[in-house]
């Protein structure tokens, strides 16, 4: 019951919020429908929220859950599947973390979009996506996963592009949903490799089935290949498209277009995570591939330090938080992969609110400085805003990982289960998470220096309205903050601790030898430190740079000019792809149309047709000369053929 | 030497009353003595609308008399439910067209009396070749009513393209005729007679080659007269030559008729030799399809035009023909039906085009006419997409019936040329629609609209519009008429 | 025997001859004049074959109206041939062609033609019943068994003779006629007036 409820509310509210949309009139009318949307969103999510913990608390702590079937969406021959609930610890932790922090975020909007004509189609598109989110992470099976898969994709292009009347919005929002669409062309291959494997799409069935499928092949291609590994590899490819990781991740940056509570919805908390999430439910599968499984490591990790570099030198506020995010889902992602699933859903929950926290807070700054999201014309206004201030402290250091923030207990418990796992590929990911998280210090207390320190750098109108945000705004940050500081503390023991086992109970597979996060208690001393040192080191390095000797930075980019303008082109990426695929898909584009539709369709079909047409009527007519001995001609001539057709056809 | 029985009079009655109506017309003209323009005005007025009425009266006249086939004069002459429907249509066209004439002529100088006698002499003509039973009769009719359409065509005599168009009709037509006699003779020569029944009789079993050949010859010269191509080469410079009312009057009533004797023709004396005479059918079918709907393309002259269309149209009929099915007949009937009533209806839109009270043909005057003449514009939009074969159009439904009996008949070649070539003529008249109501205006006709042609316009606007509607006395009346051709 | 023979093939040769020339003479006025010779040669042989009413009103009707009408009209148009037949030798192969290519299939036609037993007694002429002239016998078909032609041939020529004054005949304005009503109408007042003329001055 909680769980319908906290599914469907957020769908009642985006259904009424959406017909709200429509309702125009004199003003007043107006604001009475944009209240009513606000009001009876925010309501139903809250309602939602409060469902989520009780649906935590039943089923993850009380160790309840089952599936709850709505009805049969499909039976066609050996295709049967039904719209269901499945309520394991991983649906309800994800159902927890996503209508909480959905809830708060819906509460900061009424703030945020204050002066924003479209309120009842933003809370109808963040209620949508809310719901297709809790779709996604209670589904039964792969169709319904995909169902809301592509649901939050929808709901991500049209927040992204929610001010549809800047070009840039337009762009990302289309950007994201290529993107995607790259990813979910894998997903949807691994759900039918899934089914041509297993003949069903349940993740009953399919987890029941995979120790017997191991060892089963799989022809692609003309190659023979381990079934798993190509499954998962699919799977994993459609992860990292909703994950945005390396390859697939541009995107990302540029959905910083949308609203500020949108990035911090979809982009932080909720939508992003869905790679993690899935790799989490698949963890039966994914378990069967060590390939896969360091397939997945490496990616992740690599994004890690990827995403951390460039971090380090963008000037966006929302873009620092954006890549920083990149980076953050890839510690999931190598958490994953060193099969230590739990400490990435733990790494997730954290995340969610401190990086929510995170997001919001950069919206309550850009709020307060007139929508200015360039961290070099801020500065110094930390007294001016003194509780955002404090609030994006405690995100910062949750970020970072410094004791006792949730942030500490989640990624330190990731590197050292990289670190136990004693692979090649382990200690690669360790040390790059290691690396990974002295530029996440350095670049959180960067952003912190140059957005509340220093010298104020904006103009005097916009530094004379900088003002603290409403309270709409500031209490769910509160609540997040508060997140973001104990969830580790009273979660660790839960999620990764002794008490693991009784926590996740089935929900998530762990392979015999896979047992990394068992083996964090035996580690070298150093290495539980490690995190802390190198993010404190992190925040010291930032301190000197940003606080102590602001002109080392400009020095130091110009003598690693080229290094330097690597990471702020963010590594080239779009470019490459620009040339890779872009410009070959427009030249291709370009061939088809001119010379395929325009010279050959068009030019053996309908132009062509009536040009001979016209050129036969010309011809026609020109027969019609006006002379009568040429028209007499004609006749006897039609009667001579008529004759001697009839003469040949006796005579043959 | 016994004295001759008189023959019976009686299923000739509309002939005779309509050829004496006609002279005492002519004596009424010559008396009056007209010497001023205005008298001859008057007098023309009074003459036309005599005749209109005279052709009505005709029209009754011969519903009266016809009953069961009766053949009278020796057999020359017959009158049959097949006679009746062709008689029917071609008075009423002929009413029509001189109704439609009267601004016209009197607008250009040219208001004679003797224009609508030698319409009645034209429509006693028509009468007398679909009531033929006998090559001679045959001929007679024909020459009867060519003679006088030579004339009408050539009426606007000061103007040289209506005398251009009139004696150029006359010679290619004479050439024509020629055909036809040569044709008759060689027939006459094989079968030792001109009469239909005769000749029916006579054909029983092998064609004679000799036959055959007089069959081609006398269907070439009726092709001539149906201006179904390769013989249509007259049909553009006449049309566009003859003053407009004399082409809107040739493409209806010497039409119908022409094709009304050439249906008795091949399925009366040569039904007999339907392998034979379907195979000219076929070729000039297609030909005038072809030719009806590509050469029609770069006319920039509405009457020629009409006249590539006219063509096209023959050949659609002629479709119906070629099947020589009972249904493919009955098809050609309604499709003549309905074709008359488009081009009455669309010749008087076109009579509608003056500017400064002089005539204009020109396909781009017409731009912007939904503008400065709506409801003009409607109709003429009308009757484009009804030729065209728009649905629920009457024109649609000529052309379904037609192809339908050519598919029935398994000529699928034909239904599919016939299909295609329809696509090509859609091209041209929906161009004129386009050109109604898209181009810009530039010059706008003449604000006023003659009665005469509103009331035409839109009478027959509401039969192409409404025909779906109770297309039934059209269907039975074509279904009477073909069982009375073939006998039962 | 023999002497009809002869004299249907020189008539018939001298006809066909004569055709020819019509066509083939460059003076327009020889044209006609050959016109005539062919008129006349199918007269003779109109007579004949016993049809004297036929071979008579040809020469009369033809010859005597018609081809002098020709001569007329050629006078008075005083028409160019040369100007006519530019384009003659243009088309003439093709012309030919075409008329060869005819000619023989008509002839093939004709040479597979044998009057059939029951088609002989069809065409055999139909007696002329004694005591009847030609055109008696002539008068009595027209009027009897071809009336409805014989009437329609009629309208033909009404219409041709209504069509030639249409087409040609003007009223014109201030054309002086004789009108003999008018001048019996005519009254001394209205033509004869007197004046009284002073002495010595005039008028």
């Amino acid at each position: 019951m909680s769980a319908a409820a906290a599914v469907f509310l957020p769908l009642i509210g985006a259904l009424v919020a959406g017909a709200l949309a429509f309702v125009h009139g004199r003003k007043e009318t107006k604001a009475g429908a944009d209240r009513a949307a606000q009001l009876v969103t925010c309501t139903l999510m809250v309602l939602s929220a409060l469902a989520g913990i009780f649906l935590f608390n039943s089923v993850a702590l009380e160790g309840g859950g089952g599936t709850i079937t709505i009805f049969t969406w499909v039976d066609s021959g050996s295709l049967e599947f039904a719209w269901a609930l499945r309520l394991d610890t991983l649906s309800a932790v994800m159902v927890a973390t996503v209508t909480i922090t959905s809830a708060m975020i819906h509460i900061y909007s009424i703030g945020y979009m204050h002066h924003d004509p479209g309120k009842p189609r933003f809370m109808a598109y963040l209620s949508l996506f809310t719901f297709f989110m809790l779709m996604l992470v209670t589904a039964d099976n792969l169709v319904q996963l995909f169902f809301g898969w592509e649901g939050v994709g929808l709901c991500s292009y049209l927040l992204i592009g929610f001010w549809y009347d800047r070009p840039s919005a337009n762009r990302a929002a289309l950007k994201a949903f290529v993107v995607n669409r790259v990813g979910d062309f894998g997903f949807i291959l691994g759900i039918v490799a899934i089914y041509l494997l297993f003949d069903t799409v349940r993740f009953e069935t399919i987890f029941a089935a995979a120790p017997s499928q191991a060892q089963a092949t799989m022809n692609v291609f003309g190659g023979t290949f381990h079934a798993m590994t190509v499954i998962t590899l699919l799977l994993f490819v459609g992860a990292m498209g909703k994950s945005a990781q390396i390859g697939l991740h541009v995107w990302l940056p540029d959905a910083m277009e949308g609203p500020t509570p949108v990035s911090a919805l979809i982009h932080a908390a909720t939508m992003v995570t869905a790679g993690i999430f899935m790799v989490a439910r698949m963890s039966p599968l994914f378990e069967l591939s060590e390939t896969s499984l360091a397939v997945v490591t490496i990616v992740g990790a690599s994004t890690a330090i990827f995403a951390a570099t460039i971090g380090c030198v963008q000037n966006d506020i929302k873009r620092v938080i954006a890549y920083s995010t990149c980076s953050q889902l890839g510690y999931m992602f190598f958490a994953c992969g060193v099969s230590a699933y739990s400490a990435g859903i733990f790494h997730l929950m954290t995340h969610a609110y401190f990086k929510s926290l995170l997001f919001l807070g950069a919206g309550s700054v850009i709020h307060a400085m007139s929508d200015e999201q360039d961290m070099r014309r801020m500065g110094g206004i930390w007294r001016m805003i003194p509780v955002t201030y404090v609030l994006m402290w405690i995100g910062s250091l949750a970020l970072a990982g410094i004791w006792p923030f949730s942030g500490f207990f989640s990624k330190d418990v990731i590197l050292e289960a990289a670190y136990a796992a004693g692979s090649g590929v382990g200690a690669y990911a360790f040390w790059m998470g290691v690396a990974a998280a002295f530029l996440t210090a350095f670049y959180s207390w960067r952003l912190l220096f140059m957005t509340f320190h220093g010298k104020p750098r904006m103009d005097e109108t916009t530094l004379a309205h900088v003002h603290e945000s409403p309270k709409v705004m500031l209490w769910p940050l509160f609540v997040l903050a508060a997140g973001a500081t104990l969830a580790g503390l009273l979660g660790y023991e839960a999620f990764v601790g002794h008490d693991a086992g009784g926590f996740w109970r089935d929900s998530i597979l762990v392979a015999q030898g896979h047992d990394a996060l068992a083996r964090i208690h035996d580690l070298p001393g150093w290495v539980p430190w490690a995190p802390t040192i190198v993010g404190a080191a992190g925040i010291g390095l930032a301190v000197v740079f940003y606080l102590l000797a602001p002109h080392l930075p400009a020095k130091l980019a110009a003598s690693f000019a080229a290094v330097y303008r690597f990471l702020l082109n963010k590594w080239y990426f779009d470019e490459l792809y620009d040339r890779l695929f872009v410009r070959p898909a427009m030249a291709i584009g370009r061939g088809f149309w001119k010379v395929g539709d325009g010279l050959v369709i068009d030019g053996f079909g309908p132009d062509g047709i009536a040009a001979r047409t016209v050129a036969i009527a010309r011809w026609v007519a020109a027969r019609q000369t006006g002379y009568i001995y040429h028209y007499a001609f004609a006749m006897l001539s039609g009667v001579v053929i008529l004759v001697s057709w009839y003469l040949f056809q006796t005579a043959g | 030497m016994s004295p001759a029985s008189l023959p019976n009079f009686v299923p000739a009655v509309p002939e005779i009353f309509l050829a004496a109506a006609a002279m005492a017309l002519l004596m009424l003209g010559v008396l009056q003595r007209a010497v001023a323009v205005g008298e001859q005005v008057r007098i023309s007025r009074v003459v036309t609308w005599m005749s209109v009425l005279a052709l009505l009266l005709a029209i009754l006249l011969a519903s009266a008399v016809t009953g069961t086939r009766i053949a009278t004069f020796g057999g020359m002459f017959v009158n049959d439910g097949f006679a009746l429907f062709f008689k029917v249509l071609a008075l009423l066209a002929t009413a029509l067209s001189l109704v439609i004439s009267m601004g016209y002529l009197e607008r250009h100088d040219i208001a004679r009396f003797e224009y609508a006698v030698l319409y009645l002499f034209a429509a006693v003509g028509m009468m007398m070749m679909v009531s033929a039973n006998d090559l001679i009769s045959l001929y007679v009719g024909l020459e009867l009513q060519s003679l006088a359409l030579y004339v009408v065509a050539a009426f606007q005599r000061d103007d040289s393209r209506s005398t251009e168009a009139g004696l150029k009709y006359f010679v290619l037509s004479a050439l024509a005729s020629g055909f036809i006699l040569y044709g008759s003779s060689l027939v006459y020569g094989f079968t030792g007679t001109t009469n239909f029944d005769v000749i029916a009789r006579a054909l029983d079993g092998t064609p004679v080659l000799g036959v055959v050949f007089g069959l081609v010859f006398v269907l070439a010269g009726l092709a001539f007269k149906v201006s179904a191509a390769p013989f249509h080469m007259w049909t553009p410079d006449v049309y566009e030559g003859a003053p407009t009312p004399v082409t809107a009057f040739f493409s209806v009533a010497p039409k119908i008729a022409a094709l009304g004797l050439l249906l008795r023709v091949v399925t009366g004396p040569f039904g007999d030799l339907v392998q034979q005479w379907q195979q000219v059918i076929w070729i000039a079918s297609v030909l005038s399809m072809v030719i009806g709907a590509f050469a029609a393309i770069s006319q920039r002259n509405i009457k020629r035009l009409m006249a590539y269309s006219s063509i096209g149209h023959i050949g659609y009929a002629l479709i119906g023909l070629a099947a020589g099915s009972r249904d493919g007949l009955e098809s050609v009937l309604i499709y003549m039906a309905i074709y008359i009533t488009m081009n009455l209806g669309t010749f008087a839109a076109i009579l509608c085009m003056r500017r400064s009270d002089r005539m204009v043909e020109g396909i781009d005057d017409l731009a912007g006419l939904s503008k400065s003449h709506p409801v003009l514009a409607a109709a003429f939009a009308l009757m484009m997409f009804s030729m065209a074969g728009i649905p629920p159009l009457a024109g649609f439904f000529g052309k379904l019936y037609v192809f339908k009996a050519a598919i029935t008949a398994e000529f699928y070649g034909l239904a599919v040329i016939g299909v295609l070539t329809s696509v090509v003529a859609a091209f041209y008249y929906l161009r004129i629609v386009k050109v109604i109501y898209f181009d810009n205006l530039t010059d706008a006709l003449d604000r006023a609209v003659p009665k005469n042609l509103t009331f035409v316009l839109l009478g027959t606007s509401a039969a192409i519009l409404l025909f779906f509607l109770w297309p039934d006395p059209l269907l039975a009346s074509s279904q009477s008429a073909v069982a009375s051709l073939l006998g039962g | 025997m023999i002497i009809e023979a002869v004299t249907f093939y020189i008539l018939a040769t001298v006809a066909v001859f004569a055709g020819v020339m019509v066509v083939a003479s460059r003076n327009p006025v020889h044209s006609v004049l050959f016109l005539v010779l062919a008129f006349i040669n199918v007269a003779g042989l109109f007579i004949l074959m016993g049809a004297e009413f036929l071979g008579l009103i040809l020469v009369v009707v033809y010859v005597g109206a018609v081809a002098v009408l020709f001569m007329f009209v050629i006078m008075m148009l005083n028409l160019d041939f040369r100007e006519l037949r530019r384009g003659f030798l243009k088309y003439a192969p093709l012309g030919a062609a075409v008329g060869i290519v005819l000619l023989a299939e008509i002839l093939i036609v004709l040479g597979g033609w044998s009057i059939a037993p029951e088609g002989g007694q069809r065409f055999a002429a139909a007696p002329i019943p004694d005591g009847l002239t030609n055109t008696d016998a002539l008068g009595r078909l027209l009027y009897t068994d071809y009336i409805y032609l014989f009437q329609a041939a009629g309208l033909i020529l009404l219409v041709a003779m209504i069509g030639a004054i249409v087409l040609t005949h003007r009223s014109r304005e201030g054309v002086r006629r004789q009108r003999i009503s008018d001048q019996l109408r005519v009254r001394k007042e209205e033509r004869v007036e007197v004046r009284k003329v002073p002495t010595g001055r005039g008028i």
